[in-house]
């Protein structure tokens, strides 16, 4: 039972990690537990709601079906490190402002796929913005609210550019 | 936890597969992980170490050309694949195929070996691989040979790989630009979903040879028994779709699930096949 | 209410838990943890109904780190809202596939589900019921042989002993057969739904702590944390002082966090872990499969009318599939029966509601208190009815829905400040432009179709339910509103608060309603459910700020030497109303107002506001006759869709809602109510719905076959039309709109699909493979 454990080192929203981890812990389960990054959360452990998406070197993933020890030498943005030196981002800001927040579960998983999104592709047709949202589940606001705040920060972004 | 398992980064395929024999057949590849992470968390799979081979830099490759089609690292992941330019104008029917597995930031992860080699019968990238004639490369400690895709699935989540090979990529042959892929995929929502019943076809205007695939609809993905004559691009579509229909009818053994009932997967049959027709015969016609 | 404009009320101001929750600061109940926490995991039973003939946890003990073990014979206490029904833990029998059996608390959760995984039972199967067609027949098994001796609240619910009937509602309203013998038309046809999942993104999730001298603290993902420790001090036996209940921020509810669910299993696992507090978090398998869920109902309604279409009778039998514990379905057997005509003038009506026994997951409350079910049936019923008559669907209703002066089934008559669902259906009717043909498909295999559908609904709750609140001053001025209703998404929080600003002269950026509850300190609140927070909460806190208003005008006063009925308020200031450039800030009269020379008067500046459900009767055993309607809310949908026919797939092209609010507090508040809503009630209409096994094991216990709408699902436009019929008794007129939006979507699909296909659809969900058979089968008659 006692695993053995793997020495990692990761960067965490900006800040560099070196821990060492079980085999089997999920990054998911790293965050939360280990770095007391409570913002992302665990919505059914299968990759099938969202509500753990992370960006990983830059890119979406639902961090609860990657091994801690696959983010060794790798790069982790998490829904806490969106906001900068203590300010919202565009992006939050317009979750905030158009009701996209009803109970705020899926919210951290939601900005970051969003925010996967913007970095990928600042200018994403409503296509491209429906299909970067449509792995996160949500059951309060159907949708149509967080659809509207991302594509009011694409814009707010692009024009603060 | 999602387990007991260690977790070895292999350096290189030969050390993979060195790993894997050391592991007495309780080893697996893990790839994205989007399938094997959620069987060992369901009690579905279970497996003493997990193999890591996405450090391996010739893993990673994505190749396309004319002349010698296509190659897919076996760490490719389906975003990639979905939308790689070159891809996507010579094989629509794969690219397609590719980008309805998941959702966007599952594809980030998931690569194309793994759907195939989680050999679900419902595995989207399956049909437009039969229709291709795409060959797996596998390497063991026995050393390398190819597997047709066509033998490599044996029955639900069966495949003939040997519990020590390791895929390193799968390769499609070249195709003409005379030639076309499609592929349909039915779902209970629009979102994220397995399929119901998928279906890829390949058809080449110039031999007139259509291949056509369906998934969901047996315990492996079927390669359709071809038509008796080459399909001329001014055939018939009713009487095509009624051709191919008759030969799925009699070729599939679909069954009823929690998904679907074996009946609405043979009323569909028809209607998909019918739709893969029209995509493959009159391309110009924007249907949905 | 003076003249003076609104500053807050009826605009869309942002809620202020928006940034806790987008930075992920907000703590749920999911992300808490105590020191020397304990991690505890569940056993569920794989059989729909057995005996348990012998546990062996001995493997289970011996695991390391395993602190407790649990199983139901070391528990006597039984629990239940309304009927006392349900063990912490199986004991003795097994009553559904998914039953906790077992639970087992240790240092890690992988060490909890390990010692799960070793624990040894042996079960005697036995054939489960799983159709409550086959529970109510004679000599079916009992799902409760013992329910003769379970204790329930008299007076207000029936239960069968002997039987699989856990209760029996009863409407009879003047004389059904009549009625139906001088119809000139008469429909007749049953309708079947099936049980649904809330799916909440933060499954339920507690951590207890049992605590020295017989007393408990909890933290808990819950709606109602009074009732929490009500039930919670019943079931233990312990004055309710003696449990402390804690609610964070709550990631979804929908009537799944109702009443009790995991807590009274992690309070004994704490107290058999010496203390320790206990987090007990469902899995999502286990919110789908042990986490109880909204029953099924099969519904046969028959309604007769004269050939110019008024409505003479409505007869219905409700068999609610209640699955293995009462919980909170005979009340919804109750609720629904006496909205069960639907918002119409039906003058003769006859409802048996029976609520049945079944050996599977049970149901509890959810989102619309089973109006969605019964109006499936009532709204498919009526256009069935205008087909047979020849009349337009909505120039039926038009015909006969309720207006001032009308009785309602059991015995209430409506007035004017009771709402027009009239206005509400000619809204929607207008939007999606009924009697237009709309656009052709341009696909030749697609049709689209127009359906309509009513709602109505009051908050199904205890004639005496109450609500009070609390509005405490800081040292700036500001003002803090201690509520213990629960904010878990509808956005209440934010109402409340524009009210408090409202009502105390503030301006809003000094009001801060408290997010965290705690029956310690927050003052009394029923439960968060059946869309009556807000207007009870809102009128407990004017009063609240009156009493607030009242205090700083009696020290202001004091201050300016002058008598109270001369102080106004305004922006935080208290001024003399003959010279308002005398004034006082909140901040210098909040905690007493002190003279020049030292001398202080006043003191801390405390209000305190309540209010109680006034005028509601119990309803009649015999004949369901009484009052129990605070208020209605009603209201329209109009749907039009497109089906392909080949694959029966729907796309819902355009949704119109309307619901007579009575006030719009907050407008976006209230369109993410009903954009929410309508998307879930498509939910329930098109994909969702538990599926069994034949042996009543539960089939699709996960995202992979439990589908619900993603953003790729939702229609393509959304229209939420307010109607505003002042409530006289509500908060600046308002009455609740939460459940409402989901109620009749379902319906209004259902219309929508025989508008566009010819056929006609009798079972949720309505799945592209039923309507794919439905268009096969009338292709085959015709």
């Amino acid at each position: 039972m006692s695993a053995k454990l793997h020495e990692i080192t990761l960067t965490v929203n900006g800040r560099e990690e070196r821990v060492a981890v079980p085999a089997g812990m999920t990054l998911l389960e790293f965050l939360r537990e280990r770095l007391v990054l409570t913002g992302t959360k665990e919505g059914c452990g299968a990759g099938e709601c969202g509500a753990c998406t992370v960006l990983l070197d830059g890119r979406p993933v639902t961090s609860c079906l990657v091994l801690a020890v696959e983010a060794d030498g790798r790069d982790v943005r998490t829904v806490e490190g969106e906001a900068r030196d203590g300010q919202l981002s565009l992006l939050q800001r317009a979750f905030i402002e158009e009701n996209a927040v009803q109970c705020g579960f899926c919210t951290p998983g939601m900005i970051m796929a969003a925010r996967g999104l913007l970095l990928r592709n600042p200018d994403p047709s409503e296509e491209e913005i429906v299909e970067a949202m449509a792995g996160n589940l949500c059951r309060c606001t159907g949708y149509e609210a967080i659809l509207t705040a991302v594509r009011r920060a694409a814009r707010e972004e692009r024009e603060a550019r | 936890m999602l387990g007991d398992f260690e977790y070895a980064r292999a350096r290189s395929v030969k050390q993979g597969c060195k790993l894997l024999a050391k592991a007495g057949g309780e080893g697996a590849v893990l790839a994205g992980g989007t399938d094997l992470l959620v069987n060992l968390r369901n009690g579905r799979a279970s497996a003493k170490l997990l193999v890591d081979l996405k450090s391996v830099k010739s893993l990673d490759r994505l190749t396309v050309s004319p002349k010698n089609g296509a190659w897919i690292g076996a760490s490719v992941p389906l975003n990639e694949i979905a939308l790689h330019r070159g891809l996507r104008s010579r094989y629509p029917g794969l690219a397609e195929a590719a980008w309805t597995v998941g959702s966007y930031p599952i594809r980030n992860r998931a690569t194309l070996v793994g759907n195939l080699c989680n050999a679900s019968p419902a595995a989207d990238t399956a049909p437009p691989l039969l229709v291709l004639d795409a060959v797996l490369e596998v390497s063991s400690p026995r050393g390398e040979r190819t597997v047709p895709v066509r033998d490599l699935f044996l029955g639900v989540k069966r495949t003939s790989l040997a519990k020590d090979e390791v895929v390193t990529a799968v390769r499609v042959p070249p195709v003409s630009a005379a030639t076309r892929t499609a592929f349909l995929k039915q779902q209970r929502v629009r979102g994220h979903d397995l399929a119901i019943l998928n279906v890829a076809g390949l058809y080449d205007t110039e031999s007139g040879s259509l291949r056509v695939a369906v998934g969901s609809c047996a315990v492996t993905p079927v390669l359709l028994p071809p038509l008796p004559e080459p399909v001329r691009t001014d055939a018939g579509i009713d009487d095509l779709a009624r051709a191919l229909n008759e030969i799925a009818q009699r070729t599939v053994s679909p069954i009823s699930d929690v998904r679907a009932s074996a009946e609405y997967r043979r009323a569909l049959l028809p209607v998909l096949l019918r739709r893969l027709v029209e995509t493959l015969l009159q391309p110009g016609e924007v249907r949905r | 209410m003076s003249e003076r404009e609104l500053r807050y009320v009826g605009t869309s101001v942002s809620r202020e838990d928006g940034l806790d929750k987008v930075t992920g600061a907000a703590k749920y109940t999911h992300d808490l943890a105590l020191p020397g926490m304990l991690h505890a995991a569940i056993l569920p039973s794989p059989h729909a109904s057995a005996r348990i003939v012998r546990i062996d946890t001995s493997k289970a003990q011996a695991i390391p780190g395993v602190r407790a073990v649990l199983t139901g014979s070391e528990l006597t206490v039984r629990l239940g809202l309304y009927l006392r029904d349900k063990p912490i833990l199986a004991n003795g029998a097994v009553r559904y596939q998914g039953e906790p059996v077992a639970a087992v608390a240790a240092e890690t959760l992988d060490a909890a589900r390990r010692a799960c995984s070793v624990i040894d039972i042996t079960y005697e199967p036995l054939p489960p019921v799983l159709d409550a067609r086959d529970a109510v027949e004679p000599g079916a098994p009992l799902v409760h042989p013992d329910l003769g001796s379970y204790e329930w609240m008299k007076g207000v619910f029936s239960p069968k002993p002997g039987t699989n009937v856990a209760h029996h509602q009863v409407i009879r309203a003047g004389d059904v057969e009549r009625g139906l013998k001088e119809s000139d038309a008469v429909v007749e046809a049953t309708f079947t739904t099936a049980p649904v999942q809330h799916v909440p993104l933060e499954t339920h999730a507690v951590i207890a702590q049992a605590l020295p001298g017989d007393r408990a603290e909890v933290w808990t993902s819950s709606q109602s944390p009074h009732t929490v420790r009500h039930l919670l001090a019943h079931a233990f036996g312990l004055p309710h002082q003696a449990i402390r209940v804690h609610v964070p921020y709550v990631g979804g509810g929908f009537g799944g966090k109702a009443g009790l669910h995991l807590e009274p299993l992690a309070i004994v696992l704490s107290k058999a872990a010496d203390g320790r507090p206990v987090k007990l978090v469902a899995t999502r398998e286990e919110e789908f499969n042990t986490i109880p869920s909204r029953q099924g109902i099969r519904s046969t309604i028959a309604i007769g009318a004269t050939k110019d279409g008024k409505i003479r009778a409505l007869r219905a039998t409700y068999l609610w599939d209640a699955g293995a514990y009462a919980d909170y379905g005979v009340n919804v057997g109750r609720a629904a029966a006496y909205s069960g005509a639907g918002p119409y003038a039906v003058p003769h009506c006859s409802i048996d509601s029976y609520v049945v026994y079944t050996n599977k997951v049970f149901g509890t409350a959810y989102r619309g208190f089973g109006h969605l079910e019964v109006l499936w049936g009532v709204e498919r019923a009526i256009d069935l009815l205008a087909q047979k008559l020849g009349i337009d669907p909505v120039e039926l209703r038009r015909r006969n829905l309720l207006h001032e002066g009308d009785r309602t089934i059991t015995g209430e008559t409506i007035t004017a400040g009771h709402g027009r669902p009239d206005l509400c259906l000619e809204a929607v009717a207008k939007e999606i432009g009924w009697g237009q043909p709309g656009e052709r498909p341009k696909d030749s295999s697609k049709v689209r179709g127009k359906g309509i559908s009513v709602l109505h609904k009051a908050p199904a709750m205890p004639t005496s339910t109450s609500c009070a609140v609390v509005i405490k001053f800081d040292e700036d001025g500001a003002a803090d509103v201690l509520v213990s209703g629960v904010d878990y998404g509808q956005g209440t929080y934010t109402t409340l608060r524009q009210i408090a600003a409202e009502e105390l002269r503030l301006p809003i950026e000094r009001v801060h309603v408290v997010n965290d509850c705690d029956t310690s300190f927050t003052p009394y609140d029923w439960q968060t459910v059946a869309s009556r927070f807000a207007f009870m909460g809102g009128n407990a806190v004017i009063q609240a700020a009156a009493d607030c208003l009242r205090q700083l005008k009696a020290t202001a006063a004091q201050a300016f030497e002058t008598r109270p009925e001369e102080v106004e308020c305004e922006d935080g200031h208290a001024f003399l109303a003959k010279d308002k450039s005398r004034r006082i800030p909140y901040s210098k009269l909040a905690l007493g107002y002190t003279f020049p020379n030292g001398n202080s008067v006043g003191g801390p500046v405390i209000g305190h506001g309540r209010y109680i459900a006034t005028g509601l009767t119990h309803l009649d055993l015999e004949t369901g006759q009484g009052h129990p309607a605070q208020f209605w809310t009603y209201g329209a949908h109009a749907i039009e869709l497109e089906v392909d026919t080949e694959t029966g797939e729907v796309e819902v092209l355009k949704v119109a809602t309307a619901l007579d609010a009575g006030k719009v507090l907050n407008p976006k508040l209230c369109q993410g109510q009903v954009v929410g809503g309508v998307v879930q009630g498509l939910g329930s209409a098109l994909w969702e719905g538990f599926q069994f096994s034949p042996d009543g094991r539960l089939l699709n216990p996960s995202f992979t076959d439990y589908k619900i709408p993603t953003a790729k699902d939702t229609p393509h436009e959304i229209v939420p039309i307010f109607i505003e019929t002042p409530q006289p008794d509500g908060p600046y007129g308002a009455r609740g709109v939460a459940e409402h939006p989901m109620i009749s979507v379902p319906s209004a699909v259902g219309n929508a699909l025989h508008d566009a296909l010819g056929v006609d659809l009798f079972d949720l969900p309505l799945t592209a493979e039923r309507i794919q058979r439905a268009i096969e089968a009338k292709k085959a008659r015709t």
